[in-house]
């Protein structure tokens, strides 16, 4: 497993994503009310980037009649077909056995613990700006 | 064992293979039969049999020709119907209904009371304890869907008869039967258990909405294109979540085909995956509903040349588990059943479709 350094911290507020290509594949990494995640940006259905979808939330099975609205900024629709997947987890909310995209982990790591490892880019940061780290 | 000895096992066992009739159709002798169970002013506004309209059968309502013994059109005589029916295909248990046509009409009233004096004249002469000695015959409480508390009022008249075991709907209607007015139907179904049947009758015809692009001009178009209408219907019910507000919900789709619904469910799942957002109470794919609580009678049994295609196509539908015989009797396309199905077709198959399923569908 690889780590690599994404961006800062700060270039990845709440709300956002940003798209990399790292070791050949294309991946979206999303700050989510300050938790990060990672799925990869190739919907299995068509094979288009998923992850330039809209970031959403969805209503959640409901009774009968009933719409509720939930898991605000949780929920990735793709821009093909609107495929809603959930970002936390990588499921499709319609078959979340059957299908699903790859997701990786993600963590915030000091700067210093990082400069140290050869396998890692590096950024020019500021020490109190944690880095954003995937690891693939 | 050789091929003479393959063919008597063969004659044999449709000779012994016993036979659950989910669509038998009977009539009156004639309507003053019908007539003598309505209230005025309802009597008088019966006068004149509508039938389905325009797209009455060309070739007659009843298309087995000829009369019963005691005078009357064919199916309207309960001992004939054994002789020329019940006994020749081995029926153990016969499904009744009459081919009402309420619907054909705009007032929920008279069609109400149509529907229920035809539902006690059912008791009366096909449920006594002198006709239906045996417990052949079943019944079908007959309800229109106008106007649902009419319908309701109705079920609940027969609620608990030992002998009715269904409520029909005409497939005809004024909208997609899964709409959430008509629910009061289905509640008072899931209430006193007794499965929904909904069949073939004045689609498209009297006040009931168009199913097609206009009027087709022959009768041959309007009966091709009926399964248009069934489809309709059976997404309705799928995705406005019937079967997941009425989870103890059963229903038969009677002759609206069903080699339509690869294609249909295939269809319908694919744009679940897209705006199931519409319909967040369906909380699985669509056609993952079928076989919990949904049935096709056989009739009209369309039959491609050749058999390894019939048995594919019967696969394809998970016809071993939603499928019920029906003939369809006395009408021109009734299926007989030790015709419909080639010696290629699993005994197991026929076991369930003639017998085991609709056994278990009635709880008979």
């Amino acid at each position: 497993m690889a780590s690599h350094i994404v961006c800062k911290v700060s270039e990845l507020p709440p709300g956002e994503r940003k798209i990399v290509e790292l070791e050949g594949r294309s991946i979206g990494v999303f700050n989510i009310k300050d938790s990060y995640y990672a799925i990869k940006n190739v919907c299995p259905h068509y094979k288009v980037a998923l992850c330039e979808g809209t970031v959403t939330g969805m209503p959640l099975p409901s009774k009968v009649g009933e719409f509720v609205w939930g898991r605000e900024g949780e929920i990735i629709r793709c821009p093909w077909h609107g495929w809603e997947f959930d970002i936390l987890n990588g499921k499709s909310i319609f078959n979340p056995h059957k299908c699903r995209v790859a997701t990786y982990d993600v963590t915030v790591e000091p700067v210093h613990e990082n400069l140290e490892d050869e396998r890692v880019e590096t950024f020019n940061v500021t020490v109190e700006d944690g880095l954003v780290v995937l690891h693939i | 064992m050789s091929q003479s000895t393959a063919t008597q096992a063969e004659v044999k066992r449709r000779t012994t293979l016993a036979v659950i009739d989910c669509d038998v159709h009977i009539q009156p002798v004639s309507y003053d039969e019908i007539k003598a169970y309505m209230r005025q002013p309802f009597r008088d506004m019966f006068n004149l049999f509508k039938g389905r309209g325009i797209f009455d059968n060309p070739l007659g309502r009843t298309t087995i020709k000829g009369n019963t013994p005691s005078g009357g059109p064919i199916g309207s005589d309960p001992d004939h119907l054994r002789e020329q029916l019940i006994k020749p295909n081995n029926i153990e248990t016969a499904i009744l209904s009459p081919w009402i046509y309420a619907d054909f009409f705009s007032d929920p009233d008279l069609k109400a009371e149509i529907n229920s004096a035809f539902n006690s004249w059912v008791h009366d002469k096909w449920l006594n304890s002198k006709v239906n000695h045996d417990g052949v015959f079943k019944a079908s409480i007959t309800v229109s869907h106008q106007d649902p508390n009419l319908a309701v009022k109705e079920i609940e008249r027969w609620a608990g008869h030992p002998d009715f075991v269904q409520v029909y709907l005409d497939s005809g209607s004024r909208a997609p039967l899964g709409q959430r007015q008509f629910w009061p139907i289905y509640e008072a179904c899931e209430r006193y258990g007794l499965p929904l049947a909904i069949h073939v009758g004045t689609d498209g015809l009297g006040g009931n909405s168009r199913f097609t692009t206009g009027f087709p001009n022959h009768y041959v178009e309007w009966l091709t294109l009926v399964p248009c209408n069934f489809q309709a219907h059976l997404v309705s019910f799928l995705t406005e979540g019937v079967f997941e507000r009425f989870p103890g919900l059963r229903m038969v789709m009677l002759e609206g085909g069903a080699f339509w619904l690869p294609g249909m469910l295939c269809r319908l799942d694919a744009l679940y995956k897209s705006f199931r957002f519409e319909i967040p109470w369906v909380k699985k794919l669509p056609s993952l509903y079928m076989k919990d609580h949904i049935r096709f009678g056989t009739q009209p049994m369309h039959r491609p040349d050749n058999d390894e295609h019939f048995r594919y196509l019967l696969e394809v539908i998970d016809a071993e588990n939603i499928m019920m015989f029906s003939s369809d009797y006395p009408h021109f396309d009734t299926d007989v059943a030790s015709e419909i199905f080639p010696r290629n077709i699993p005994d197991r198959m026929k076991d369930k479709i003639f017998f085991e399923n609709a056994k278990a569908f009635y709880n008979l």
